[in-house]
């Protein structure tokens, strides 16, 4: 029937795929539930709209208020086995830590070679692990490091007073624009909750900079050259003969019709004259020098992620991430100019949609993507960003009916037998 | 014209499609159900599904020109190759033409911005091949005329409430069934909790209060996603308030039998269940091609027709400039005589102007009638939506406004009537030319965006890639690459000539697909 649009306000709610528990404030009393063995996870509640003054509804708030309170004045402590303690060091504003055990530091904090140490190639060179600002910060919030100020002289064997939260704030987010490494508050939003789903996140090369020069694989491959002569001539007498005149630039231009009156076998043909608004190709081979990237400072890829379960994550040979994150304030900046987000793209590498897929999902897919992290005051929102290509599925060109697809088949038996 | 009484006891034709799933209409009831060894004997006979028109033979062109393909050979019927010739050689003498004889009129009209036509012909042809235009009275297609008829024919034949079999009818019908539904579920719901607090203020007792919830059915439970999904499984709570995990009794029910009879709209042959959320199909359709219209079967009802095709001025402007079919002529004033002078055809090139004049408000009416194209500010909104507009005609989608969905554009792969449509376009413009980066040109994109901040907020693009999810589609951002304008240009470009192909070759557009990338998914 005509538009059946107007039917698709659908009224079973979001898709199973767009639920994000994430968002939304869950209540606490589900907690007590799941610590027995045999708990289920709890379904979506019903929401009240609201106050109906009767006991049970204020006694059922009341009870997840307390329920919340309860879990979070949950007093949190170091466990004796796996205590960590990191050292402060303010000329890099890292911290370093000897031989940290936890299944964490697998997956964070680097070793650095002799030239790069700032304490130099001393002996505990090899056991010092060096942690990066929103490392360290996500450790101490965790609960699972110690950070110490450096230890002054006149203080004999101590290790150097606490740090506390508020001043491991203060100094690995506050103090940064001095040391020109820039982790704000929003480019920690995205790190923590990350980490916290259990990805593995590493700084991009363009943390800072515009980044590296382009590398090939940002460039999608040069087109093959097919050796056929006789097909193409053959295709092309077949052409003059059957199908028409060719398509005149000439002639368009002085008239006021794009589509003459005449003789068309198929719609294809009406189609392919039609075709006058240029696109942007994303297989278009660009030149192979490599050019600077030239990002925006408001966007550029930040953050290299792995998933959690991933096999070939090592900390020496990391490989190719699975998604690059590209952290935009969302109050300072807009919606990307064209400009932008096409330096954007550029910087990234070239990743085509499988061949023999379906039509909406390879427009879908697209050939390459980022993911912009908007940060709202802390409130952070994932955008996954192609670059499509529709002017590579062409409609009419596709063996559906109702456009001629079989009518094309019959033409070739017809020029096999002649 | 009247129906004998007896003939209401038949499964008729009159049977709209879209209570036929539901079982327990008395019309279906008092078939006897065919004793099959196989079906279960309780099982009510399925009831005759009434066939919908053929679309895919009403809507095989899509484009409003016609084609003329040579037969197929087949080698094993040497006949087929004199078909062939003989088609050829027609072709080759008297070739036949793409175009109708006579071109399609329309009428542009200033005051509502848009090209109306108003030709019955016209309007079924445009709508039909290539999906161009509303109908003013209607939801989409124009269809005013016939719902006009069956409501006229079925007041005649005495039945009550008109059965008319387009689709406004059917989603009138579930919108009524749906606001039964919703005042019910209230109802229900304040009769629970007038109950709670009942029982905490110790007027009845525990006991009472759950006979009289017991009492309700759960018919309307059918809307269970949104009534009593998360219901089921907690067990019903009526004590004075202790805190138990559960947070309501369950599910939202019909109300007890003690008022059901105050209710003379829940008649038993009109259920409240839902029906099937998908779109319903118009009724008495046994025609293959074209449905039967009942203003043509009935010549006497003699009803005005009072409705007529919109085209927006992107598709009258495709259609006019770019397939040709259709001719464009302003509203034939009254106060002149029109004997003497014939209407004007507006041609494509006045056409631009005139639409880019009318694309902003108040119109930016120039003194010359015909400027110049190279006059024309390149991003204005006319120039922009129709750069897009015939980007996506001509790789084969079907392209209708979307603003239904806060979108400029939605895509469909065949029609609206096919498939619901996978993609809401917005257009955006982009200046990458050096041009508008210098002084003048910032001068000229400032004026052409009526004095607003430039570029759009990221709140702006949330809420619409929410709407985009929750309707189940994708967003396409389309950004389109303005070009100097043609007096900045030195006169030697040689790209495209000064036609209105070479304007708009001058474009590019490039589209990025933006989709909500939940981090808790991609996890594995």
């Amino acid at each position: 029937m005509a538009d059946a649009d107007e039917d698709v306000i659908p009224r079973s709610g979001p898709l199973p795929e767009d639920i994000d528990l994430s968002e939304e404030t869950q209540d606490f009393r589900f907690l007590a539930a799941i610590s027995n063995e045999d708990a289920k996870i709890p379904k979506r509640g019903e929401k009240d709209f609201e106050p109906h003054a009767t006991a049970l509804q204020s006694n059922t708030l009341a009870a997840s208020r307390q329920a919340m309170h309860n879990a979070l004045s949950f007093q949190r402590v170091h466990q004796p086995k796996g205590y960590t303690t990191a050292t402060y060091h303010p000329e890099s504003n890292m911290a370093y830590a000897y031989n940290p055990k936890g299944p964490l530091f697998a997956r964070m904090g680097q070793v650095l070679p002799g030239k790069e140490d700032p304490l130099g190639d001393d002996e505990l060179r090899g056991n010092r692990l060096w942690l990066l600002p929103e490392e360290v910060l996500y450790l101490v919030e965790r609960g699972t490091l110690d950070v110490r100020w450096p230890a002054d002289d006149d203080d004999g064997e101590d290790k150097g007073l606490p740090m506390s939260l508020q001043g491991a704030y203060a100094m690995f987010i506050g103090d940064e624009e001095s040391h020109g490494q820039a982790l704000t508050f929003e480019r920690y939003s995205v790190y923590s909750g990350l980490k916290r789903m259990g990805y593995t996140v590493q700084r991009a090369p363009s943390w800072n900079s515009p980044g590296p020069p382009l590398r090939p694989e940002c460039y999608p491959p040069p087109p093959q050259r097919t050796w056929q002569p006789g097909f193409f001539s053959i295709n092309h007498w077949w052409k003059t003969w059957f199908a028409g005149s060719s398509d005149d630039h000439d002639k368009d231009q002085a008239s006021d019709q794009l589509i003459q009156p005449g003789l068309y076998r198929n719609y294809a043909d009406i189609y392919r004259r039609l075709a006058l608004i240029d696109w942007y190709d994303p297989t278009r081979h660009l030149p192979s020098e490599a050019e600077a990237p030239s990002t925006d400072a408001g966007f550029r890829v930040m953050y290299h992620i792995w998933k959690p379960g991933s096999q070939t994550f090592k900390k020496s040979a990391p490989g190719p991430p699975d998604f690059r994150i590209a952290v935009v304030d969302g109050r300072a900046t807009a919606v990307p100019t064209l400009e932008q987000l096409g330096a954007l793209m550029d910087a990234v590498p070239y990743a085509p949609p499988k061949e023999d897929g379906q039509l909406y999902q390879k427009v879908r897919h697209g050939y390459k993507n980022v993911i912009l992290a908007i940060v709202d005051q802390g409130v952070v929102s994932y955008l996954r960003i192609a670059d499509a290509g529709f002017g590579h599925e062409k409609l009419y060109d596709r063996k559906v009916k109702g456009f001629g697809g079989k009518r094309g088949g019959g033409r070739g038996g017809r020029g096999r037998g002649r | 014209m009247s129906q004998p009484p007896a003939a209401n006891d038949h499964p008729p034709a009159a049977l709209p499609s879209d209570q036929s799933p539901n079982p327990q209409q008395p019309e279906a009831a008092s078939n006897p159900p065919e004793p099959t060894p196989t079906s279960p004997p309780n099982r009510p006979p399925r009831p005759k599904k009434k066939k919908g028109p053929n679309y895919a033979l009403l809507h095989s062109s899509p484009l409003p020109l016609s084609t003329h393909p040579l037969p197929p050979f087949h080698p094993s019927h040497p006949l087929s190759l004199l078909h062939l010739c003989y088609t050829y050689l027609s072709h080759l003498l008297s070739p036949p033409s793409s175009h109708p004889t006579t071109l399609y009129t329309g009428y542009f009209s200033p005051q509502t911005r848009s090209v109306h036509i108003t030709d019955p012909r016209t309007m079924r042809a445009l709508w039909e091949m290539g999906f161009f235009g509303k109908g003013t009275l209607s939801r989409s297609e124009p269809s005013w005329l016939e719902r006009e008829s069956a409501k006229v024919l079925a007041e005649r034949a005495g039945e009550g409430v008109g059965r008319g079999g387009a689709a406004e009818e059917a989603t009138r019908r579930r919108r009524e069934e749906r606001r039964l539904f919703k005042l019910e579920r209230a109802r229900v719901e304040r009769g629970r909790i007038e109950r709670q607090r009942a029982v905490e203020e110790g007027r009845i007792t525990v006991e009472e209060a759950a006979r009289l919830g017991a009492g309700d059915e759960g018919k309307v439970g059918g809307d269970g996603e949104v009534g009593g999904g998360g219901r089921e499984e907690e067990q019903p709570l009526l004590g004075t308030g202790a805190p138990a995990a559960s947070l309501t009794d369950g599910g939202g029910q019909l109300l007890d039998p003690a008022s059901a009879q105050a209710e003379p709209s829940l008649a038993p042959g009109n259920t409240i269940a839902p029906t099937s959320t998908g779109p319903t199909e118009p009724s008495v359709n046994e025609n293959p091609t074209h449905p039967p219209n009942p203003a043509e079967q009935h010549p006497e009802l003699n009803i005005p027709n009072q409705e007529h095709l919109q085209l927006t001025l992107e598709e009258a402007f495709f259609l006019s400039f770019a397939l040709g079919v259709l001719e464009i002529r302003p509203y034939p004033s009254t106060t002149t005589s029109t004997t003497a002078t014939p209407d004007p055809n507006l041609t494509p090139t006045t056409l631009l102007g005139l639409f880019t004049a009318h694309s902003t408000f108040p119109p930016t009416l120039t003194p010359t009638p015909t400027p110049p194209i190279a006059t024309l500010p390149p991003d204005s909104p006319f120039l922009l939506a129709y750069t897009t507009y015939h980007h996506f005609r001509s790789l084969g989608w079907v392209i209708r406004p979307g603003v239904k969905f806060a979108v400029d554009y939605l895509l469909y792969n065949r029609g609206p009537v096919f498939s619901h449509a996978e993609f809401g376009v917005l257009v955006l413009p982009a200046y990458t030319h050096p041009y508008w980066s210098s002084a003048a040109g910032l001068e000229h994109r400032r004026k052409g965006n009526g004095g607003r901040r430039e570029g759009k907020d990221w709140w702006w693009l949330h809420c619409v890639n929410r709407v985009q999810s929750q309707v189940r589609k994708t967003l396409v951002l389309a950004f389109v690459d303005v070009p100097p304008p043609y007096c900045e240009v030195a006169a030697g470009e040689g790209e495209g000539g000064q036609g209105i192909a070479g304007l708009l070759r001058r474009y590019e557009i490039r589209e990025f697909v933006v989709k909500r990338w939940l981090a808790n998914r991609s996890r594995d």
